[in-house]
């Protein structure tokens, strides 16, 4: 999911001492990904156009459709990652502060047990319980794509040199000083690289919302597959697949950025 | 290095024996542990001078260094900061008040080098210009033109450098008192002579009290006023300067820990302009060779050049000079160096003063005033 961009750590070293191919190198790294997607969305949109389209087919490939199809995909990506970094960000600084000791490894055991949870069982559970519709849809998002954020904050914040924060309550820093200008800045690639990770999972996953009633692409692709239209399914599918991978562009560019700033 | 007039010696700027920071009775056990850190301890650092706290790994000298600006609280005692019972305020208050420099630098790598150094102004709430200003004055004082260094990140900067700016941010609000925790203990050994050199200039400009830990005997010797040596089960065991630590150990412990180097240690403690120095006289001018001085040839300006007469030796050897303000360690260092058995000593603007023999250190070094031994 991540792997067309170099891993959070690497930028960082690297932009110290960025120099002329190095610099091209990632420019090009960074530009490639759009490109591809942009090619294969082309070539998909020539194959289904070659098609002779029958009337369902027609349908579910229906520009308008899948615009509002999309709109309500984006919006269950967007709100449940929202609510993840809402609840994990705070939960991850929580769980880095000294004193919380072992509390830290329940909670991020916890957080491993609802990773582990298939999403698709977890919407259909909360169907049951919550009722059907975007609600329990985006519950079960925020279920499937807290760990990523949660883990990624503790670490991030744990990988802040010790010194640092010594310097930092030496100087007179009080605590939340600490963590405000020095161990969260410190910590936003990692956290960054943990809300891509999240927003990946979380557009895959946004279509089985379909399932329930929540909209999004997986409607078209649920009754493509019904209806037996193989190259309609296959024209949705990959509309999701390139919506994933910019996404995880942009929240790279994003990452690359803020790594950027802070090595 | 330390006057001889007063004993105890108030630090370089020789003013009274006022203490600035005073622990009373101060001592630490960490919770769960039988044995103190720190053993009750009474410590008393004079206003401008710099107190060295050495001893082995696990000795309690830098958790008696946190105490002071209570990184570490003490668990028994009262912290006095000129004056005032700092045991109980506000510690993140306290701190603003007290320079801080450790061996890790520290130094915040997303901020550059004037950011860095204005961290404590900007809590203090100085405003902008005085800020820009102050940066600029303290990276000059530290030895980095401030046009080139401002901007750059602490990770485009060699170790040494890193280190100026962490004394320079530990200078930045102009406390009165530094705290400094092995600041030059990741340096290489070069670096870090003239990263001592300059501390002791930088000292003599500003005239901060300051607690400086280390582990390294020869730096403790060489930048101290006074030495506090800890034993295990962190007790001090002789708080005293460094001249009488390595003469007078207080015991056993402390003997051993100055070890075997301790005579040649305190050579560098020793500096020529307390020396009754044998007389030299000048070729062709004064009062001749006749009554038995050495005599040195000298050039127009009244450099000496070379040996005339060495009473006692026929051939006179050739000749090494070191400079009045020089140690006794330097003369030995110039004779080893020479391969001769005196040398001629000079003052800075190289006129002689006098001469020093081999057999003077091994025989009766004669110091004007009170402090021979």
């Amino acid at each position: 999911m991540t792997a067309e961009v170099a891993p959070p750590g690497q930028p960082t070293a690297a932009t110290a001492t960025a120099s002329g191919p190095g610099r091209l190198w990632r420019n090009r790294s960074l530009i490639v990904p759009p490109v591809l997607v942009l090619v294969g969305l082309v070539l998909v949109a020539l194959y289904v156009s070659n098609q002779q389209l029958d009337n369902v087919e027609q349908r579910i490939l229906d520009p308008g459709d899948l615009l509002d199809r999309l709109g309500e995909h984006l919006l269950l990506t967007g709100y449940s990652t929202l609510i993840v970094i809402v609840l994990a960000v705070p939960l991850g600084i929580l769980l880095s502060r000294p004193g919380v000791g072992s509390a830290q490894t329940g909670v991020l055991a916890f957080g491993g047990f609802m990773q582990a949870l298939p999403p698709f069982g977890v919407i259909i559970l909360l169907a049951v319980v919550v009722g059907a519709g975007r609600l329990g849809a985006t519950i079960a998002l925020v279920i499937a794509s807290f760990l990523p954020v949660l883990t990624n904050t503790v670490v991030g914040l744990r990988q802040v040199d010790p010194a640092l924060i010594e310097a930092a309550r030496g100087m007179g820093m009080s605590a939340s000083r600490t963590l405000l200008k020095v161990e969260l800045p410190l910590a936003v690639p990692v956290m960054v690289a943990g809300i891509r990770v999240a927003l990946v999972l979380n557009v895959g996953t946004a279509t089985l919302a379909s399932y329930v009633g929540a909209g999004g692409l997986g409607v078209p692709i649920d009754s493509a597959l019904k209806l037996g239209r193989a190259e309609a399914a296959f024209a949705v599918s990959a509309l999701v697949a390139a919506l994933a991978l910019m996404i995880d562009w942009l929240a790279g560019l994003a990452q690359h950025l803020v790594s950027g700033r802070v090595s | 290095m330390s006057e001889p007039t007063e004993s105890p010696p108030a630090g370089r700027s020789g003013q009274p024996d006022r203490p600035m920071i005073a622990l009373e009775g101060v001592s630490k056990t960490y919770p769960k542990q039988q044995r103190p850190a720190v053993a009750t301890l009474d410590l008393e650092v004079p206003e401008g001078a710099i107190v060295m706290l050495i001893g082995p790994s696990g000795c309690g000298k830098t958790t008696t260094l946190k105490m002071m600006n209570r990184l570490i609280e003490p668990t028994t005692g009262r912290i006095v900061l000129d004056g005032e019972d700092v045991t109980a305020v506000n510690a993140d208050q306290l701190r603003r008040r007290i320079g801080y420099v450790i061996q890790q630098v520290g130094l915040f790598p997303h901020l550059n080098v004037a950011d860095n150094v204005a961290v404590v102004p900007k809590m203090l709430g100085w405003d902008r210009n005085r800020i820009t200003a102050r940066v600029e004055e303290l990276l000059y004082l530290v030895g980095l033109e401030p046009k080139d260094f401002r901007d750059r990140y602490p990770r485009q900067l060699s170790g040494g450098q890193q280190q100026r700016v962490g004394v320079a941010r530990g200078l930045a609000a102009d406390p009165p008192v530094m705290l400094m925790d092995e600041p030059f203990g990741a340096i290489d050994p070069i670096t870090r002579d003239r990263l001592q050199d300059e501390f002791l200039v930088l000292q003599q400009q500003i005239a901060k009290t300051i607690c400086f830990v280390t582990h390294d005997l020869d730096e403790a010797v060489k930048l101290g006023d006074r030495i506090a040596v800890f034993g295990p089960g962190g007790q001090l065991r002789q708080y005293d300067t460094p001249d009488e630590v390595l003469t007078n150990p207080a015991d056993d412990y402390v003997a051993e820990f100055v070890g075997s180097g301790a005579a040649v240690r305190r050579l560098s403690l020793l500096e020529l302009s307390r020396l009754e120095l044998d007389q030299v006289a000048v070729a062709g001018g004064g009062p001749g060779p006749a009554n038995g001085h050495p005599v040195l040839v000298v050039d127009d300006s009244g450099r000496p050049t070379a040996w005339q007469h060495l009473p006692g030796l026929a051939e006179p050897p050739p000749l090494v000079t070191v400079p009045l303000s020089g140690t006794v360690y330097d003369a030995v260092d110039v004779m080893l160096d020479g391969r001769t058995p005196v040398v001629a000593v000079v003052d800075d603007d190289r006129q002689p003063r006098g001469l020093l023999r081999w057999d003077a250190l091994v025989g009766d070094l004669r110091t004007k005033g009170r402090r021979t031994r």
